[in-house]
């Protein structure tokens, strides 16, 4: 049955979960899930982002604990308060954003916490040890490097040596390919079938169907919270997996017609800027952007879509290239400038970068705008005009609000979200740039959002539009740009994507880039 | 009950009433009497003859009510500094330094034009105080936007200094001759602020102090500046895409709060000392961070935590000598005061749920 | 006149002063690496020092011995910190206001409580104590030039010397200290490993605490015999600049100690020699010393990753 093959049984059920749910204050993250994991065997946890796989990730690890339903591990039930109780029962996980300490090395970072004999640290058993755990599986590595110095994907097997040194039976893995290249992908299957070969269980957590058929022995997909069905690997095709897993009855078709573009508004010309710890994040990025036109940039995140952004709008430094409005040179401008010269921004971080919670909802609206004439009485703000600007804003978008006193924060995020649009749609830029603008919405609100997009469109306005949601960029965007690494891999016209495609198309463009 | 070591959850509550911004108040008030009462049962004093003492120390006669106005007046100033850059999240605690600055200002304002009209004296000296006060706060400013360096650290470190530089110049240069005790020659009479009533020594300081309260008010509550003021200190990410320029932003805050420091040194001098010596200020700097904090860094409410905080130290002078009780009392008072607020806030704030 | 100052036996009483004024600063400071190095800022150090000279002073005047001074002051250091770690470990609560809080409250209560211990009056003598005698370790004492300079000081100050290399060997060497390390620059990394963060905060912490007040005892025990209002004069904050432009290092932390200790030694000499400088200018050296450093050490230095910020789940 499993694709390895193995001495022991490998019918032996190591996790058996039951019915597990977890809640969140705004969302049912895991709804009755069931799930067997067995020995030797390498089980994926397929669905989109969102779908609640790391939630029921992290509630086996111990890092959550679940409301409802019971675990059982190698025979036995039980309690996984924490981290810990997980390691001790031989459970270890490998999240998507590296738990590592960025300064130490690699045998720093396993030795830390170290339940050993003791005050001392023996650093050079424990590399020893590691030593010969890269050697069984034939990875390679400078366990004396730090690991900031270190790339993504070798941090990656940092965190895989982290969780072998402890001595796992079941290893979680999250999104482990995100962040690697083709060629590391292949090694760590490599590595992965070898484990399972010593009899060791993996639940491996992708939206990657190509993946997913490569190395999985079953699959269980998850949609929305739910769970759909549990299939064996060599049963299904992608197709299928896929339907399974988007399966959404196409319910958001919006209305979006043919308009001829017009002039190009934004141009970027081979820019260049480094992300937050001084590495190359844009690396010679070119594009326009024109009138009329929603333009898709379509990736996972953390390819530098961010950073893209924030150059533009002036908040970081672009370290070479050109950036233009409507023909006017714009690279080194302060965010002040820019915002005066027509650019809006949805943030994807809305609470860190577009709102002050503390704020009440009229003051947010003018956020930005605040020594604005319109908004003002001599030398004092204009209470009555600002609360008029925020009363119109709260009827045209139905924001759900007490009041226009209330303070932002106690807003939920489909209507922080709304307001935001609101205030960037009421300052009528020219260019908008939105990332991730219905990351966290319900579907209501997410068809409206979508609407107004398509509003500003038809009105003559540019969209940038970046997007994690393939569905969001299909329904709305007029070319789709897919960025990876810091660099513009392709641009293609929507009309050549077929509908039907979308599963296959999803994990295509993943395959094209990173 | 909180156990330390146990991983708490911490939730904010849900909605906020009057009264959760009051109660940390109260509490803090209720602890700060509780406190205080040991303190004076631990000095072996009688509790209600001490507290008595130090109720009609402070309004027991109009001479002591214009006392406790004075005393007042500063903290009113100091207080309204520490507001404007908390409100920032900028720890301004150079409001000492500043204050003397302000007093040296204006007394070298006041002998090098002695001769000036009287209206124009008074204007002089606002001026030079308020202007001393914030260069050294702008100062500061500077080295954090430039040089990153801590505007805790370079406040603190600025106010040793500038307090050394009072007792050199109160040495030397400002030395009176005729006197035995190390201190300046009296100020002028002219240079003199005017008294509000006869006999009293209640002095136009306080009409200053009001009068910045409720610019400070205007300021940070309905200008574009202060909103702006208010947003950096909530969120400087937000700010900084939505155009508010944070450098900026924070030369001007500490530039107004050392200015409004500054004006207390040049009330102290000009009103009630009239002279420059090393024991200037009794600490008026340090306990206006405490006079805003309580009043919730609202600069309406600073005049009231001012006099509060004023009736203490004039009512500690009655109650050392009724009951015998060292007027050091009143400074851990308001530590205790400080750090009370600082937690019932946080009770009133927030839930905590086992994690 | 100048020249007086450099001759050999001025140098000699020159470096001897500069490892007695270091003592008190090389305590507080490495308290504090430790603090900061599992990721907590603990403003209250000055206010600590304070409570530690005051706590020494009153138990050996009353008590007649140093022992039980020293203890007792590392004991009242050690309540400091418990309060500073549970104010911004647990409570969450800004770590500045609170320091500024304990500093303050320290303050008051020092001067109150000396005052009712003591009841002086006008030009009454003030309480004095018998400070820590020098011990000469024997030979080595015996050494030209350094022997008089470093094997002649009291106990407190050999103590303070060994310190340096004991936080360094504990910071590094150890499975304790590399946990604190790693707390203070990622913090969710030990959480993960299922260890407890606050647990471990609050030990560095109170750590801080005791060393500050046994830094803060030196100054009255070891150094002046006497207790004034502000006796530490700005040390806790030095120590906390020194922090920084030792880059978090226990040796460069000994280095910078010293010589901010220096600029005080040589200000003392200069006194004593009579040259006509105001001696305000030279009390104030530290201070825009401090300054200077700080500005200079932009580049250079580099926090732990999470300093300063209450850590939480979320």
């Amino acid at each position: 049955m499993s694709k390895s093959s193995q001495p022991q049984s490998h019918e032996a059920i190591l996790l058996d979960v039951r019915s597990l749910t977890k809640r969140f204050p705004m969302v049912l993250a895991n709804d009755q899930i069931d799930i067997i994991i067995n020995e030797g065997e390498i089980h994926c946890l397929l669905g989109e982002n969102g779908a609640g796989k790391s939630t029921l990730a992290e509630s086996i690890f111990g890092y959550y604990q679940p409301d409802e339903g019971e675990i059982r591990f190698a025979g036995d039930i039980v309690e996984i308060t924490s981290p810990s109780e997980a390691l001790k029962l031989g459970i270890g996980m490998v999240h998507q954003h590296f738990v590592l300490v960025p300064t130490f090395s690699v045998i720093e970072n396993v030795a830390m916490g170290l339940d050993s004999p003791g005050m001392l640290l023996n650093l050079d058993a424990v590399e020893k040890r590691l030593t010969e755990l890269c050697q069984d599986y034939d990875v390679e590595i400078d366990l004396k490097a730090r690991i900031s110095d270190l790339s993504v994907g070798e941090q990656q097997w940092v965190e895989i040596l982290k969780a072998l040194y402890g001595g796992v039976k079941l290893l979680i893995l999250d999104e482990p390919t995100a962040v690697l290249t083709p060629q590391e992908s292949e090694k760590l299957f490599g590595v992965l079938k070898k484990m399972t070969s010593d009899g060791l269980a993996i639940i491996f957590i992708t939206h990657k169907l190509k993946e997913v058929m490569e190395i999985s022995d079953k699959v269980t997909v998850l949609r929305k919270g739910r769970l759909i069905d549990t299939v064996e690997t060599k049963n299904v095709t992608k197709a299928v997996l896929a339907k399974m897993m988007v399966g959404r009855e196409v319910v958001f078709h919006v209305e979006k017609e043919q308009i001829q573009k017009g002039e190009p508004i934004l141009e970027v010309r081979d820019l260049w800027a480094n992300n937050d710890r001084g590495q190359i994040a844009l690396g010679g990025i070119s594009f326009a952007l024109y009138e009329n036109e929603i333009l898709g940039l379509a990736g996972v995140a953390g390819n530098g879509q961010k950073e893209l952004i924030e150059t533009i709008i002036g908040v970081r430094k672009a370290t070479r290239g050109e950036i233009l409005i409507g023909g006017e040179v714009i690279t080194h401008d302060s965010p002040r400038e820019t915002m005066e010269k027509g650019l809006g921004h949805i943030p994807d971080d809305r609470i860190r970068e577009g709102l002050v919670t503390e704020f009440s909802v009229a003051q947010n609206l003018i956020l930005g705008q605040q020594r604005e004439r319109q908004f003002r009485k001599g030398y004092f703000l204009d209470k009555e005009q600002i609360n008029r600007h925020a009363q119109s804003c709260v009827d045209s978008y139905e924001i759900m609000t007490p009041t226009l006193e209330s303070r932002a924060k106690f807003l939920s995020g489909g209507n922080l979200q709304k307001l935001i649009l609101a205030r960037e749609f009421g300052m009528e830029p020219r260019v908008l740039l939105a990332n991730q603008p219905t990351r966290g919405l319900d579907v209501g609100v997410i068809e409206y959002v979508w609407e107004q997009l398509l509003e500003k469109r038809r009105n003559g306005d540019a969209i940038l539009l970046a997007s994690e949601d393939l569905d969001e960029i299909l329904n709305l965007a007029d070319r789709v740009m897919v960025i990876c690494q810091g660099r513009i891999m392709d641009v293609f016209d929507i009309q050549d994507v077929k509908i039907e495609e979308i599963g296959l198309l999803m994990a295509g463009i993943e395959d094209a880039s990173c | 009950m909180l156990i330390p070591f146990l991983n708490i959850r911490i939730i904010r509550r849900q909605n906020e009433t009057k009264l959760s911004q009051i109660l940390p108040v109260l509490i803090a008030l209720f602890a700060a009497l509780l406190f205080s009462a040991f303190l004076v049962w631990l000095a072996g004093s009688d509790v209600k003859v001490a507290f008595t003492a130090l109720w009609e120390g402070a309004f027991g006669n109009i001479r002591q009510i214009t006392e406790t106005l004075n005393k007042a007046a500063p903290l009113i100033l100091t207080g309204l500094a520490a507001a404007i850059a908390f409100r920032a999240k900028i720890w301004n605690i150079g409001a000492e330094g500043q204050l003397l600055s302000g007093a040296i200002a204006a007394y070298w304002a006041i002998t090098t034009f002695p001769n000036l009209p009287p209206v124009l004296m008074f204007i002089v000296i606002l001026l030079s105080s308020f202007l001393a006060g914030a260069l050294i706060g702008l100062l500061s400013g500077y080295l954090k936007t430039k040089f990153n360096v801590d505007v805790i650290i370079s406040t603190v470190m600025f106010n040793y200094i500038i307090t050394f530089l009072l007792s050199m110049l109160v040495d030397t240069v400002y030395r009176d001759p005729e006197s035995y005790y190390k201190w300046s020659p009296k100020i002028p009479d002219v240079a003199q602020f005017p008294l509000l009533l006869e006999k009293y020594r209640l002095h136009a300081g306080i009409i200053v102090a009001i009068v910045a309260a409720f610019v400070i008010y205007l300021l940070i509550e309905k200008s574009p500046r202060g909103y702006e003021i208010q947003a950096i200190g909530h969120n400087p990410t937000a700010s900084d895409f939505k155009g508010i320029n944070n450098a900026k932003t924070i030369l001007f805050v500490m530039f107004i709060s050392g200015g409004v420091a500054g004006l207390a040194g040049g009330g102290e001098l000009a009103g009630l000392i009239h002279r420059l010596r090393v024991d200037f200020s009794p600490g008026y700097g340090f306990t206006g961070i405490i006079v805003a904090m309580l009043a919730g860094l609202n600069p309406i409410w600073i005049p009231f935590t001012a006099l509060l905080f004023g009736a203490l130290l004039t009512g500690s002078l009655k109650m050392q000598i009724v009951a015998g009780i060292p007027v050091a009392l009143v400074y851990a008072i308001q530590a205790i005061v400080l750090l009370f607020v600082i937690t019932a806030e946080f009770f009133t704030l927030y839930e905590i749920r086992r994690d | 006149m100048v020249t007086d100052i450099f001759q050999a036996a001025m140098l000699v009483s020159l470096f001897s002063a500069m490892l007695r004024i270091a003592t008190p600063v090389i305590f507080a400071a490495l308290g504090e690496l430790v603090a900061e190095r599992s990721g907590v800022m603990n403003l209250g150090v000055e206010g600590i020092m304070l409570t530690g000279a005051f706590v020494g002073f009153v138990v050996a005047d009353k008590s007649d011995s140093y022992l039980v001074a020293v203890v007792l002051a590392i004991v009242a250091g050690g309540i400091m910190g418990l309060l500073m770690s549970f104010m911004s470990v647990s409570l969450k609560l800004n770590q500045t206001v609170v320091g500024l809080g304990l500093n303050l409250l320290a303050s008051g209560l020092t001067f109150y409580l000396y005052r009712i211990s003591y009841e002086i009056e006008g030009t009454m003598e003030i309480p004095r104590i018998e400070t820590l005698q020098n011990i000469e370790v024997p030979l080595l004492s015996k050494i030209p030039f350094l022997g008089p300079i470093i094997f002649n000081q009291n106990i407190m100050t050999y103590l303070a010397i060994l310190m340096v290399p004991l936080i360094w060997f504990v910071l590094y060497r150890t499975k304790l200290g590399l946990l604190i390390r790693g707390l203070g620059e990622y913090p969710r990394a030990v959480d993960v490993k299922g260890i407890s963060v606050d647990r471990y905060r609050y030990i560095a912490v109170m750590f801080g605490g005791m060393m500050a007040g046994l830094g803060g005892a030196f100054l009255t025990i070891g150094y002046s015999g006497i207790f004034v209002q502000e006796i530490s004069a700005g040390r806790g904050w030095l120590a906390i600049v020194i922090v920084i432009a030792g880059n978090w290092r226990p040796g460069r932390i000994l280095f910078a100690s010293l010589l901010f200790a220096m600029l005080d030694a040589f200000q003392l000499q200069i006194q004593a020699v009579g040259v006509q400088i105001p001696y305000q200018i030279l009390l104030a050296m530290p201070y825009i010393f401090a300054i200077l450093v700080l500005m200079g050490s932009r580049a250079r230095s580099v926090p732990p990753g999470s300093l300063g910020e209450p850590y939480s789940r979320e």
